[in-house]
Parts: structure tokens; C-alpha cells; sequence
């Protein structure tokens, strides 16, 4: 290899990571990889010691001396290999091995760092390129036209207002002046236009003032997974620039786990500068409209058993268990659990750009295998989830392994469960 | 003073100052900037970190495997105790001549011992731990291990001086150099994780009043 990648070490953060593993390998059963393949490259340990044994062979005296005394390792073309196979492949950056880590190494944050080492060496997973690619050159991870999202808008507007009776029912584009300027997950124009109508209903009953971009609307940052930090920049400052253009006071992130982890706690970072605008998520923004008495729900229009898949960048790494449940739980009449859930919930499987990576399909589904016993054990007719990642993992799920669920974002719950009064 | 006893005060003073070095290194980098808005509080989640994070009800990693928590516990407890002694011993008073204390000291020795060495051959038998291990985790485990044993036979007999300071004078150079700098890591770790789920508000979990 000619050229060896630089970790970056700027602060204190990374330099305890790399060192602070003991190998306790506990790590094993907090991790769904480990637990569906029983593999011991697939322990949390193992990805940390890729990152970290490189970094001491080339950065520490004792790596460079005596490498093979401190498990210093030389990265060649086969270290190369693994670290693509277990740290882009074998690993959602989930986090739910942090939690339980004896120590406390941060694993997911080591596993980014690698991936940002691979990034450098032009080793990212092409399929996962490709969909950061298209974000920087279009404007979103699906490279949809502008023209045919407003059109897509245009007709989910008129539908809209069929269904609501209201000639004055919008879903506006690009109106500067709003509160909210909410983002979408672009798999919703493409795939799931009822989840657009199914916030904007919730924004009518509301009586919200709020706008679409019809240009930078993705809410999703695919920089957040393959470790270029100057493209998730770019992704992330596109957002922040537009939503400072159309003046909106609020940027709501649409329900997409680490869209709204990488918008609401990592792209201040990857521009280095505290946002001029408030930020929250869909989820916490409708819990505010019920807390308030904005909008109305009937939970007997939800009668089956709904399950709540946790979302790792929302709740684990986003603090948002109880809002989660506030709402779905004004929203629908049974809930059942799943064991475990919360801030120990399974990753869906669909995580760490994993989705967008085709070379490992088959491991995606295969380690989802523990979500669906999950649902499964959970007797629900209904999962709900705010991230449509994980609804795109989920409904693969339910199809492999003949669940037999209803997969539904929040939006869509409480949609269903929605008094809407006229707005006059 | 005997010679033995001198090279283990270097070893000791070189641990300090490596230990130190690399304390004052991860000081002065700083911790990374953060401009994003907190929600939860970052004093709680640190202090949280350290406490109640750490509880076997918390940690699955610790309820799952509660014999090996256990054994990591008594093992971490010999090993602060042997490096106590170690102090004890050299700088200020023979702890020989009070039997009762040294027998009692002893037998958490024994039992730290004892279960550094269940650990080494969990570490050997287990296919997964096995397979993540390489020297430095034998050399970390065996010393550590080695240290308290040979802490609780001079306890115990009121012999083998000299294998006991050179014993820990290789623990000494060891220490920074292995996985057992960890002593230092641990707790940077720790706050690191605090700060990032106190930001959060997962630790503690932040209420939304509607509980």
C-alpha cells in the first residue's frame, strides 16, 4: 500500500478510543453480527483492533519496534480487505455494543474512523458511493429530479385536498418565511408518497406554517456512513444553506434515524458552527402538537397491537425513548414491546448505509433474523417506526421471514388517529 | 537498600513518568469541539457514566457473563490493593510485622489471584477470546495475575523479596506499554461516554413529563 491514511487524531476523543480496548470480548453479545454468524470477526472487539492496531504501527514506538509484542499490525492490501468486509459490512454503527462496553471504548465511533481511513484510500463500497454521489450532485440520495418532485408534490397536494375537502390544504414548496422547513427522506416521493400526505395532514390539523424545499429536501446524509467528512459537509451544508435562504425559523428533520443524527448532532460539527436555526425531529415536533392540544387524535382508529421499533440514531444515540412512546401511545390503543427495546433495542439491520450497500444483501437480511423474532415474539400486528431506513429493512423482513406485519412510520400512525378539524 | 528493591522504585518512577506523559498528551489534545445544541445535561451523564451505567442491572455485557464481572471485579480489586502494598511496602513500613493485616490483605489477594487466573484460562479455552487475543493480553493478564500472587506469598511467608520486587518491576515497564494502560484510558472513556449520552439525554434517560 502506498499510501497510509491519516486517523486525524485532533483531540483527546479518538486517542482514548484506540486505546482503552481490553478484549474482554463482552462486547460479543450486545452485537447482532455476532450473534446471527457467531463469527469471532464479528465481535466489536475485532473491528476496534483493525483501526487501532494499524494506528499503533504506524504512530506509537512500540508498534513500530515491537509490533507484534502490542498487536501492532501493517497495513497491507489483505488488512485492507477485512477492514472493508467487517467495518462497512459487518457493522451498523449502531452502538448498542457502547452501552455495554466494560470499559466504555466507543466502538461505533472507532469503526467511523476506520471507515474514514478506507474513505481516503478510495475504499468505500461502490454501491455506497454511488449514493453520495448523487447527493452532492443532486441534491438527494436518489438523484430525483427538481421537476419531477414537484411534480410528485403537485399531485400529493391535489390529493391532499381532495382528501381533506379543502381547496386551501398545501403541501407548499419553497415559500420563504415559514416556522418549519421540514425534509424528507427521498425513498418517500419514490416509494412512500402516503408518508408526505400523512404529515401534511398532521401540519394541517395543526395549522402550521411550514414549506418544502424542492430543491434540498433530502434529510438523509450518506456522508454520515462512508467516511468522507468534506462530502457529508457538503450534504450537510446544502441543507443548512437553503433552509437559511427560505428563512424558516425551525428545520424539522423528516423520520429517518441518522438523517436526523447527522443534521442534529454531527453536521454543526462538519461545519463547525452552531446552527442559526433550531433543529428537531418529526417525532418531537408532533409529541409538541399533542402535548399542546394542536392536534387531536382518536386511538380507536389504531386497534391493532402496534410494536415500536427503536431506531439506534434516535433513541440509543438520540435520547428520544419517551417521546417516541408519547406519541404512539396517543396515537394507538395497544402497545406491546419488544424484548429488549428502548436504549438495548436490536439494530434493524438496515443501518450504517448497509441498505445502500448491495455487496452485502445477504448478511443484511440474515442478521436482521433477531429483529424479526423479535416482532415476532411481540405478537403485534403493526411495527412503527420514525426512520424509513429501518421501514425498508423492516418491510424486507417481514416479506424474508413471513411476519406478516403492517410496517408504518409515525407520521402514518398518527395520521389514521387524526380529528381533523377544517382550517377556516 | 537492596539492589532489587532499587530497580523496582526505577521501574516504578519510569511508570509514573510514562503514565503521566501520556496522561498530560491526552490533556493537552483537548476534547473535540461540539457545536450541537444539548438536550440532556452533560454533568448528569458524566456522573451517570461513571455510576449507574456501570451497574450489572445496565451493562448486559455484565449480567450475561455475572461470574466473569465477578471475577473481573475481585481481579481489578487485587490488583489496585497489590499496587497499594507495593507503595506500602517499599516507601513506608513492613507490612510483615503486622500479621493480622497482612493475612487479611492476603486473602483478597488470593481471591484476585485466583481469579486472574480463571480469567487467563477462560481467555485460552473460549474459541472467541482466543481469537482476539494476541501477546500482549497473555503478558497483561499473567503479570497482573503473577503481581498479586506473589503480593499475597510474601504476605502470607515473609518471603521471596527479591522475586516480588522484580516481578513488579517488569509490571512496571509493562504497564504503559500493554493493554493494562487501560488503568489510565478507563476513565477518559468513561467521561467521553458520558458526555456523548448526557448531550443526548439517554443518560440519564430525559423525561418528557409524560411518563
Amino acid at each position: 500500500m502506498n499510501k497510509i491514511p491519516d486517523l486525524k487524531i485532533k483531540d483527546s476523543k479518538l486517542l482514548t478510543h484506540l486505546n482503552a480496548c481490553v478484549k474482554c470480548g463482552l462486547c460479543a453479545d450486545s452485537c447482532m453480527f455476532y450473534k446471527t454468524f457467531y463469527t469471532p470477526d464479528f465481535i466489536p472487539a475485532t473491528k476496534v483492533a483493525l483501526v487501532s492496531s494499524v494506528y499503533r504501527r504506524y504512530n506509537t514506538m512500540a508498534g513500530r519496534f515491537v509490533p507484534a509484542l502490542v498487536g501492532a499490525e501493517d497495513l497491507d492490501e489483505k488488512m485492507a480487505e477485512k477492514m472493508v468486509d467487517l467495518l462497512f459490512g459487518a457493522c451498523t454503527m449502531c452502538g448498542r455494543c457502547v452501552k455495554h462496553c466494560s470499559v466504555g471504548v466507543d466502538i461505533a465511533y472507532v469503526v467511523r474512523k476506520g471507515r474514514e481511513m478506507l474513505a481516503q484510500m478510495d475504499l468505500v463500497p461502490k454501491s455506497l458511493q454511488a449514493t453520495v454521489d448523487a447527493a452532492v450532485q443532486s441534491g438527494n440520495n436518489m438523484s430525483i429530479p427538481e421537476d419531477e418532485f414537484s411534480g410528485t408534490i403537485g399531485w400529493m397536494e391535489d390529493e391532499l385536498k381532495d382528501d381533506l375537502e379543502d381547496n386551501d390544504a398545501s403541501i407548499p414548496l419553497n415559500m420563504k418565511g415559514k416556522r418549519i422547513f421540514y425534509t424528507l427522506n427521498p425513498r418517500e416521493p419514490k416509494f412512500f408518497p402516503l408518508s408526505i400526505s400523512a404529515m401534511a395532514k398532521i401540519f394541517y390539523a395543526a395549522g402550521e406554517s411550514w414549506t418544502l424545499s424542492s430543491k434540498y429536501y433530502d434529510v438523509t446524509n450518506y456522508g454520515f456512513f462512508n467516511g468522507n467528512s468534506e462530502e457529508a459537509a457538503t450534504i450537510a451544508k446544502n441543507l443548512h444553506d437553503e433552509v437559511v435562504k427560505l428563512d424558516a425559523s425551525t428545520l424539522v428533520l423528516g423520520e429517518c434515524g441518522h438523517g436526523s443524527r447527522a443534521n442534529r448532532w454531527e453536521a454543526p460539527n462538519y461545519l463547525n458552527k452552531a446552527y442559526e436555526f433550531e433543529m428537531t425531529t418529526a417525532v418531537e415536533l408532533i409529541a409538541a402538537y399533542i402535548k399542546d392540544g394542536k392536534i387531536r387524535l382518536d386511538k380507536s382508529a389504531n386497534k391493532d397491537i402496534v410494536t415500536i421499533h427503536d431506531p439506534c440514531n434516535l433513541v440509543r444515540n438520540g435520547g428520544l425513548l419517551n417521546e417516541i412512546r408519547f406519541v404512539v401511545n396517543s396515537a394507538a390503543e395497544s402497545i406491546n414491546e419488544m424484548s429488549p427495546f428502548g436504549n438495548d433495542n436490536f439494530c434493524c439491520g438496515g443501518g450504517g448505509g448497509l441498505l445502500a450497500m448491495s455487496e452485502f444483501n445477504d448478511r443484511r437480511i440474515k442478521a436482521g433474523e433477531i429483529k424479526a423474532d423479535q416482532i415476532r415474539k411481540s405478537g403485534a400486528k403493526v411495527v412503527v417506526t420514525p426512520c424509513h431506513n429501518c421501514v425498508d429493512q423492516l418491510t424486507q423482513l417481514n416479506h424474508t421471514y413471513k411476519l406478516g406485519v403492517k410496517i408504518k412510520t409515525i407520521a402514518e400512525l398518527v395520521a389514521d388517529a387524526l380529528i381533523i378539524e377544517k382550517n377556516l | 537498600m537492596d539492589l532489587y528493591k532499587i530497580v523496582a522504585i526505577v521501574a516504578f518512577v519510569l511508570c509514573l513518568s510514562m503514565l503521566t506523559k501520556q496522561f498530560l498528551t491526552l490533556v493537552a489534545a483537548g476534547k473535540p469541539a461540539d457545536y450541537s445544541k444539548p438536550s440532556g445535561n452533560v454533568k448528569k451523564g458524566i456522573r451517570y457514566s461513571f455510576t449507574g451505567a456501570m451497574s450489572p442491572f445496565e451493562k448486559e455485557s455484565a449480567c450475561l457473563h455475572f461470574p466473569t464481572y465477578i471475577a473481573g471485579l475481585i481481579f481489578h480489586s487485587g490488583i489496585f490493593l497489590s499496587l497499594f502494598i507495593f507503595l506500602i511496602q517499599t516507601f513506608f513500613l513492613n507490612l510483615i510485622d503486622y500479621s493480622t493485616i497482612a493475612k487479611l490483605l492476603s486473602v483478597i489477594l488470593v481471591a484476585g489471584a485466583l481469579s486472574g487466573a480463571g480469567i487467563l484460562i477462560k481467555r485460552v479455552a473460549s474459541r472467541n477470546l482466543k481469537a482476539i487475543s494476541g501477546p500482549d493480553d497473555y503478558i497483561s493478564n499473567i503479570l497482573t495475575t503473577a503481581a498479586q500472587a506473589i503480593s499475597a506469598y510474601l504476605l502470607i511467608t515473609g518471603k521471596g523479596y527479591a522475586i516480588y520486587f522484580l516481578l513488579f518491576s517488569v509490571l512496571f515497564i509493562w504497564i504503559p506499554i500493554g493493554k493494562t494502560r487501560h488503568l489510565l484510558y478507563f476513565f477518559f472513556a468513561r467521561y467521553y461516554l458520558g458526555l456523548f449520552y448526557g448531550r443526548r439525554g439517554t443518560w440519564p434517560q430525559k423525561q418528557t413529563g409524560n411518563e
